[in-house]
């Protein structure tokens, strides 16, 4: 491994931007990972900072559990988000459609069918904590060794 | 000027420094009293199926033959941990968070009784209702194909080219008539009560 | 006449202020916007037709996933239509408890809503207080429920959970920090000459605009209609002599300030209720029979009403429920965006009428 490279390992663990969309969830999930940047689980000390640009974004947060007005337009969010990049489902809709998925729904569970997912966090809604977690487990490991993984 | 030599003072504290560029809030512990994924507590599950009846959420729990016996099983990503697994388990085999301790404190329980409409119209005497049904097959283990018995323990039978519902108080809920009903004229409903415990029992 | 400049300006469905899925397109003529629209539908799931056929058990649940933020009030909402339509006796400790439940999730609601506001006027630091007290607001939540979000509290004939004598100790103790938090952040924004400037006189919705838009809730309130308040006919709340407040200023100033007095009046109703709470069960039973009901509740964004029809089993055959935002979004679109001075304007009073798409649409 070149020291560029291992500067680059460090640097994208060490710096990740969090994008959140929410593809037809109840809002449970969405208030808890607005919850992670209280100062009590205080997300951006670990150098994550959360923001809703998705041009800027190296990891998706997908919450909900993909409703028919998403269609086509999750992939063109997926797009967007520049290479390296991973989505992680957050709650129990985009993994199995919660609750929603009965007969009669509209919703198209799971969203890994659409876009491809990295990681899970299963609850109705994760903790604050849990999502913290799934974040920080994953942003080391996804992202090293990019430009070795992707020759 | 007094406000400017405050902030300098301020940031002049050896700890605001060591603070600054070390201090990290380690992902925070969940509080003993947060519901989390039923885990088994040990118990003796016997079989009753009240946690499956239960949940609302689809797929979230089976009960599975174990060599210990059997077991419930939670499946994460379908469990929404609302824990009324927990609270409608007659024997306490499940434990989440403080239920299983404010439930033996208060003397609360969910306790389940069953309810079966038969829709006449709908109805056309086949006796499928009849012949599946697992307290049936306890009872009368001769029952003739068409439901027909003159047997009068009998939970369901058919009379008269009509299903009728002799004994509701037997059904255990299990939804088998109405799985087996080509018509769905049968319907199974359970009701769920929120109970607790007199003073006297306490 | 050539129209100057007139362009359509689409903000979202992804917007880095809102929080959920939803478009507004505003027409502008330069840097003034002369009128907007509201786009929904990215977050319809069928939950109404989920919930038919099914016993209270499954759709309180559901209930409770119209909308997360304001998850205890369908839960609320929906059990109550429940025990008036079939007569069910509430036990007078778990009435209260249910109130207690309701504030506190109220309070969560509120201070959520303000912080989203200071976020969209780029005022993160006093929207991270905001937050950092909301989290003692969910540790109480979670001390009486067991859940942080969906609490699944309320069940027919009471509450699930008995409020411990020790728990009930820390509640009124935290509530005592939450006020003196509260009372220093409407200090800052009674002060704060940055915070007025962004919202004074900003998204204007008078009291007649307000009556005819069917604006509901704090938003209502604001525009000096303290009557609006659902609460006043919930038997419990009259028990404790609610009053409603009210603001007329009728701009996003007061939008926020109104929800900080409802913080302070919430805790106060919720000490209330604590030096009422008497000794006794928790739970009445009683199994939901057949009927049909329309009931109402106050949600922390305004009213909210099931139409509810159950078949003698207590199995739902019809439900429809309406939640209160749409016609916030409504009064939004139409009376408060009109005449915006500026398009950086929007977001922030997009925000301040609370604006909940995901029970929007359900």
């Amino acid at each position: 491994m070149t020291l560029l490279q291992s500067i680059k390992n460090y640097v994208r663990s060490k710096s990740i931007h969090v994008s959140y969309v929410d593809v037809g969830s109840c809002n449970g999930c969405d208030i808890e990972v607005l919850a992670c940047l209280a100062p009590r689980y205080d997300i951006e000390q670990y150098g994550i900072y959360v923001h809703n640009n998705p041009r800027e974004a190296d990891i998706l947060l997908v919450i909900g559990a993909y409703t028919p007005g998403w269609e086509e337009k999750l992939e063109m969010v997926w797009n967007k988000i520049p290479e390296p990049k991973v989505a992680i489902a957050i709650g129990n809709c985009p993994i199995s459609g919660c609750l929603f998925n009965r007969p009669h729904t509209y919703i198209d569970p799971p969203v890994s069918k659409h876009i491809p997912i990295a990681a899970s966090v299963p609850g109705c809604p994760p903790r604050p904590t849990e999502i913290l977690n799934a974040v920080l487990s994953l942003a080391p490991v996804v992202f090293k060794d990019y430009e070795v993984k992707k020759r | 000027m007094k406000s400017v030599l405050y902030y300098i003072k301020e940031f002049a504290r050896r700890e605001w420094f060591s603070k600054f560029f070390t201090a990290r809030t380690a992902p925070l512990e969940s509080p003993p009293y947060f519901r989390d994924f039923p885990v088994l507590s040990g118990k003796t599950c016997t079989h009753s199926l009240f946690c499956m009846m239960a949940c609302p959420a689809p797929g979230a729990i089976d009960v599975l033959r174990t060599p210990q016996g059997w077991q419930p099983r939670i499946h994460k990503g379908h469990c929404i941990r609302c824990g009324l697994c927990v609270e409608a388990c007659p024997n306490g085999v499940l434990t989440s968070g403080r239920i299983l301790d404010s439930t033996g404190r208060d003397g609360t329980a969910l306790s389940f009784s069953f309810k079966i409409r038969v829709d006449p119209e709908l109805c056309m005497g086949c006796g499928n209702c009849a012949v599946a049904c697992p307290v049936n097959k306890v009872i009368d283990t001769q029952m003739s194909h068409g439901g027909r018995a003159s047997n009068e323990g009998l939970l369901l039978r058919v009379n008269e080219g009509k299903c009728l519902v002799v004994h509701e108080e037997k059904c255990t809920g299990c939804k088998t008539c109405e799985h087996h009903c080509p018509n769905e004229a049968i319907t199974v409903a359970r009701l769920l009560e929120a109970v607790q415990a007199g003073e006297e029992m306490q | 006449m050539k129209k100057t400049v007139d362009v359509s300006i689409p903000l979202g469905p992804i917007h880095p202020c809102f929080k959920e899925p939803a478009r507004v397109k505003c027409e502008t003529k330069g840097e003034f916007v002369t009128g907007a629209e509201v786009e929904l539908g990215y977050m319809k799931k069928g939950i109404e037709r989920i919930m038919k056929g099914r016993p209270w058990q499954e759709v309180m649940f559901l209930a409770e996933r119209v909308c997360g933020i304001c998850s205890v009030i369908h839960n609320m909402v929906f059990i109550e239509a429940l025990e008036k339509m079939s007569g069910i006796e509430v036990p007078e400790r778990a009435a209260l408890l249910r109130v207690v439940v309701n504030e506190l999730d109220r309070m969560q609601s509120h201070t959520l809503a303000n912080f989203s506001y200071c976020y969209t006027i780029e005022h993160e630091t006093l929207g991270m207080y905001l937050l950092d007290m909301r989290e003692k607001v969910m540790d109480l939540l979670e001390l009486i429920t067991g859940a942080r979000v969906t609490c699944a509290y309320i069940v027919p004939g009471g509450v699930r959970f008995d409020l411990r004598e020790e728990d009930r100790e820390s509640l009124l103790a935290s509530l005592d920090a939450i006020e003196t938090d509260v009372r220093r952040y409407m200090g800052m924004f009674e002060g704060g000459s940055l915070i007025g400037l962004r919202s004074r006189d900003i998204g204007i919705l008078s009291k007649e605009a307000a009556l005819e838009a069917h604006a509901v809730g704090p938003t209502a309130r604001a525009s000096g209609m303290p009557e609006i308040d659902r609460r006043l006919q919930h038997p419990t709340y009259q028990k404790l002599q609610f009053t409603p407040v009210s603001r007329d200023g009728c701009d996003n100033f007061s939008r926020i300030m109104i929800r900080f007095d409802e913080l302070l009046q919430s805790i106060e109703l919720i000490r209330r209720c604590s030096a009422l709470l008497p000794e006794g069960p928790v739970r009445g039973g009683g199994i939901p029979g057949a009927g049909e009901i329309v009931y109402c509740g106050e949600a922390p964004r305004g009213e909210l009403t099931y139409f509810i029809k159950t078949d003698d089993a207590g199995r739902i055959l019809d439900i429809s429920i309406q939640t209160p935002s749409i016609m916030n979004i409504e009064a939004c679109c139409h009376y408060m965006l009109k005449d915006a001075a500026s398009i950086a304007d929007v977001p922030s009073t997009f925000v301040s009428a609370d604006p909940c798409i995901a029970c929007t649409e359900r």
